[in-house]
């Protein structure tokens, strides 16, 4: 079993059903009992392999992260309750104060503020750097860097940086990187082929088949050596390659109570399995919309990595064979533009997510990056001209057809 | 020789006894999810054939339930 899609729809059962069931049940509650007090005392010290409390683990949740370590050949997966859940977790098992963080200016916004406000205010320094700035990189890691942390194409810049340049520099330094996959996921970017060691994803995106429901997932892909790491190498002692892993479901997840609920992991594993089909079609449907833009005299500009005018192509073309997603930006000429094109919409939707089957527009500046001052989004290259696009799963002929009634619009 | 598992005295005969013979005469659930411990520090899986126990060694097999560990 070496395809994608094959691994996506089969996976790798625990446990033979009862029933013999195709589809596992979901196992939608809370506790789970034992036969005796000594199992139960082993199932709390870790000496037996069962759930005890669906907070900590649970056999749906289970069956998930499985499927999802299939297709990345991870050591190990855990699912959380939102890819902004899955950030903070390993964050917090990585980070202590007095340690920093080495990320981009053109982190996703709400990713900036947890890094920029919240983390800030319990001792953890984080320093936003060009990404593609290979000297900036190397010169802002020193010795209290706790980790790299970085979103495979920017949202919503788009920019594509040599992951395995990044991985590099931080390895040579002794510092793990932690890349944000959500708008590629394993299926367009196995970041353990880069040398990523830890990938975070949003499964609400993507993955979750529709936006059907809310996710996250910490993928450790089992590199990096965890007694190089000073906050984690008593750990490493006890736990070995599994360092990380342990002290989430051992601590900061279990503690921070971010688990997932077993319906949305069954959700999610639905969706798993027309992943790929999705995002080939979201893909080629971006590509058109995208050279259909560029064709527009009303439209100043398209951004999409597939595109010839694209400053990154080669690199996205190397890193990404299968293709980019369904994530596209293009500018009109004013903020006033932007919402009369929106607002004479039909068919595609004013709505704030990425990779649903419909084709949303959003205006960056005025909703995702509202609460930043102009200098601050300029520096986080968010512009007030910027529409946008997330290109679902329909026709290409509906959706050009729809945008043209926005660009009649203006 | 008596050894510590998950806690537990045991009499084992095995002579020389490794980690790999331990788990394999202990028949614990799920051998491919499990971590092993020996008196507190991570064995990794490629050196079970060849890390010897010795008298009042504390072995623990662990799980790190979900997860996929492997």
């Amino acid at each position: 079993m070496t395809g994608f899609a094959t691994k996506a729809v089969h996976g790798a059962l625990l446990k033979p059903d009862a029933h013999g069931t195709l589809r596992p049940p979901v196992y939608d509650n809370v506790a789970f009992e034992f036969k005796d007090s000594h199992d139960i005392q082993l199932a709390f010290e870790g000496r037996k392999p069962a759930h005890s409390y669906s907070r900590v683990s649970n056999p749906t949740v289970d069956e998930f992260e499985q499927r999802v370590r299939l297709l990345s050949d991870a050591l190990g997966v855990i699912a959380v309750s939102s890819g902004m859940a899955a950030i903070s977790n390993v964050i917090m098992a990585l980070a202590e104060a007095g340690t920093n963080v080495v990320t981009t200016r053109w982190v996703f916004g709400n990713t900036y503020s947890l890094f920029a406000e919240t983390f800030k205010a319990w001792g953890l320094e984080t320093r936003f750097i060009d990404m593609s700035d290979y000297r900036a990189l190397a010169g802002a890691i020193d010795g209290n860097t706790c980790a790299v942390f970085f979103e495979v194409i920017t949202n919503p810049q788009l920019q594509v940086v040599d992951v395995a340049e990044v991985t590099r520099i931080a390895h040579e330094r002794n510092v793990p990187v932690v890349l944000d996959g959500t708008v590629t996921t394993p299926y367009l970017f196995r970041s353990k082929d880069y040398g990523v060691d830890v990938e975070i994803i949003s499964s609400t995106k993507y993955i979750s088949g529709g936006a059907t429901s809310m996710g996250g997932l910490i993928i450790d892909n089992g590199l990096f050596r965890w007694k190089n790491h000073p906050k984690l190498e008593p750990a490493a002692k006890k736990y070995g390659p599994q360092t990380l892993l342990a002290t989430l479901r051992r601590e900061v997840y279990r503690n921070m109570g971010a688990c997932q609920s077993p319906h949305n992991a069954f959700l999610q594993t639905l969706g798993l399995e027309t992943l790929s089909l999705r995002i080939d079609k979201s893909s080629a449907n971006a590509l058109a919309v995208a050279r259909w833009l560029e064709q527009q005299s009303k439209v100043a500009s398209v951004n999409y990595p597939r595109l010839d005018s694209y400053a990154g192509k080669r690199l996205a073309n190397r890193q990404f064979p299968r293709g980019v997603g369904g994530i596209l930006t293009f500018d009109l000429d004013s903020r006033a533009e932007c919402f009369a094109f929106q607002d004479a919409l039909r068919l595609v939707r004013r709505a704030t997510n990425i990779n649903d089957n419909k084709t949303l527009v959003l205006h960056p500046s005025s909703t995702i990056f509202c609460e930043y001052s102009d200098a601050d989004k300029t520096a986080m290259g968010v512009r007030d001209t910027m529409l946008r696009l997330s290109v679902g799963i329909e026709e290409p002929e509906d959706i050009i057809e729809d945008l043209q009634k926005g660009l009649g619009a203006i | 020789m008596t050894i510590k598992v998950n806690g537990e005295p045991q009499k084992v005969a095995s002579d020389p006894l490794t980690v790999a013979k331990l788990l394999e005469i202990s028949r614990v659930e799920s051998p491919e999810m499990v971590s092993i411990q020996v008196n507190g520090e991570f064995v990794e899986r490629g050196s079970y054939p060849t890390t010897v126990l010795k008298e009042q060694d504390e072995v623990d097999f662990l799980y790190f339930m979900g997860g996929g560990t492997r």
